[in-house]
C-alpha cells in the first residue's frame, strides 16, 4: 500500500510543478511545491497552511469481488485560502477557484506508474495505479478562510511482499 | 513633554524582570523544547522517510502545571515560560514571531515523553510580551 500512497503523492507533486510552478510553500524551512501528505509531516500543533494541498489517507477496502485483488484507497485532499491582504480577502473565492483548477489539472491523467520509494529513489514495480475523477465537495467558509475537501479514490493491486 | 507610560525608558525590561520573578516565586523549573532542523526538502523527507535532525533547547525559569487529562487519558500540561529566556534563543534562529515558532516546534520533553505543543498564548504587561503559556499534550 505504501508504494501506492507515495506514487500518488509524487505524481501530483511533479504535475503541480508543471501546472503552477509559482504555487509553492515553505514547510520545515524548505520551499517546495504546495502539496503535502499530512501523515508525513511533523505532528506539531501548527494549523494547516493556506494555499496548500494536504493529502489525508482514508478507507482501504477491496474494490469488488469480481475484480480479484484490486484494492481501493480513499484520499481526501483539503485546502483553504484567505485571499490576499491587498484585496482585503475579497479575492478568496477567486483564489479558491484557482486552487480548484490546479487540483483538477494535476489529477489528470488519472493514472501513474507505481514505484517503491522506500530506498530513497524510485524503483519501478511494473504496474500502474489509477484513480477516480476528483469530487469537489461544497466550499466551507470560515471568514476570512474559505476552503474545501476533495475526494479521490485510488485503485491499486497490492504487491507481493510489499506492505 | 514626558513620554507616555508605555514609553518610559526601561519599563519593558522591568516588566520582563517582574515576569521572571513571578515564575521563580511559583517554583521555577526547567523545560526542554525540541526544535527540528530545516528539512532537506528532497522526496525522502516529503515521504516521511528521513527525519530531520533536532535540537533540544533548555528553557528556565518555567512553571509546569498539570491540566485535566484528555477524555482518552492523555496527560496535558500548561507550561509558562518568560520572554526573557525565550527571546535570546529565538534571536539566534532569526525568529521574530515567537508564538508561531513555538507552536511549530516538534514538541516539549517532559517526564521522558515528547509532548505536542497545542496552543500558545501571551501575557502582556505594559505593552510588552512577558509570559508565554504553552499547552502541551501527550
Amino acid at each position: 500500500m505504501q508504494p501506492t500512497k507515495d506514487s500518488f503523492y509524487v505524481a501530483l507533486r511533479d504535475r503541480l510543478v508543471i501546472v503552477d510552478p509559482n504555487r509553492t510553500v515553505t514547510l520545515d524551512g524548505v520551499t517546495r511545491p504546495a502539496i503535502a501528505v499530512l501523515e508525513n509531516e511533523p505532528p506539531t500543533g501548527a494549523p494547516p497552511l493556506c494555499d496548500t494541498f494536504y493529502l489525508h489517507w482514508g478507507n482501504l477496502r477491496p474494490a469488488d469481488l469480481a475484480a480479484g485483488t484490486l484494492m481501493t484507497l480513499d484520499c481526501t485532499i483539503s485546502y483553504c485560502t484567505k485571499g490576499t491582504m491587498q484585496n482585503s480577502s475579497l479575492d478568496r473565492g477567486r483564489d479558491l477557484a484557482s486552487l480548484d483548477n490546479d487540483l483538477i489539472a494535476i489529477c489528470a491523467p488519472p493514472q501513474t506508474a507505481k514505484n517503491d520509494y522506500s530506498s530513497g529513489s524510485p524503483v519501478s514495480l511494473g504496474s500502474n495505479i489509477f484513480w477516480t475523477q476528483p469530487v469537489l465537495n461544497a466550499a466551507k467558509a470560515t471568514p476570512p478562510y474559505t476552503g474545501r475537501e476533495v475526494i479521490v479514490t485510488v485503485f491499486f493491486y497490492p504487491e507481493v511482499n510489499q506492505s | 513633554m514626558p513620554d507616555q507610560p508605555g514609553n518610559i525608558c526601561g519599563r519593558g525590561r522591568s516588566m520582563l524582570r517582574f515576569a521572571d520573578a513571578l515564575l521563580r516565586i511559583q517554583g521555577a523549573t526547567q523545560v526542554t523544547l525540541r526544535l527540528a532542523d530545516p528539512a532537506t526538502g528532497d522526496t525522502g523527507s516529503q515521504l516521511g522517510l528521513e527525519a530531520p535532525a533536532s535540537e533540544d533547547l533548555p528553557i528556565s525559569p518555567a512553571v509546569v502545571k498539570p491540566l485535566t487529562p484528555m477524555a482518552d487519558g492523555r496527560r496535558r500540561f500548561e507550561v509558562v515560560v518568560g520572554a526573557s529566556s525565550l527571546r535570546p534563543i529565538a534571536k539566534l534562529y532569526g525568529v521574530e514571531d515567537l508564538s508561531a515558532w513555538l507552536i511549530a516546534m516538534t514538541g516539549m520533553l517532559m517526564h521522558g515523553a515528547l509532548l505536542r505543543i497545542d496552543t500558545v498564548s501571551i501575557d502582556q504587561f505594559a505593552g510588552t510580551d512577558c509570559l508565554f503559556h504553552l499547552t502541551a499534550t501527550e
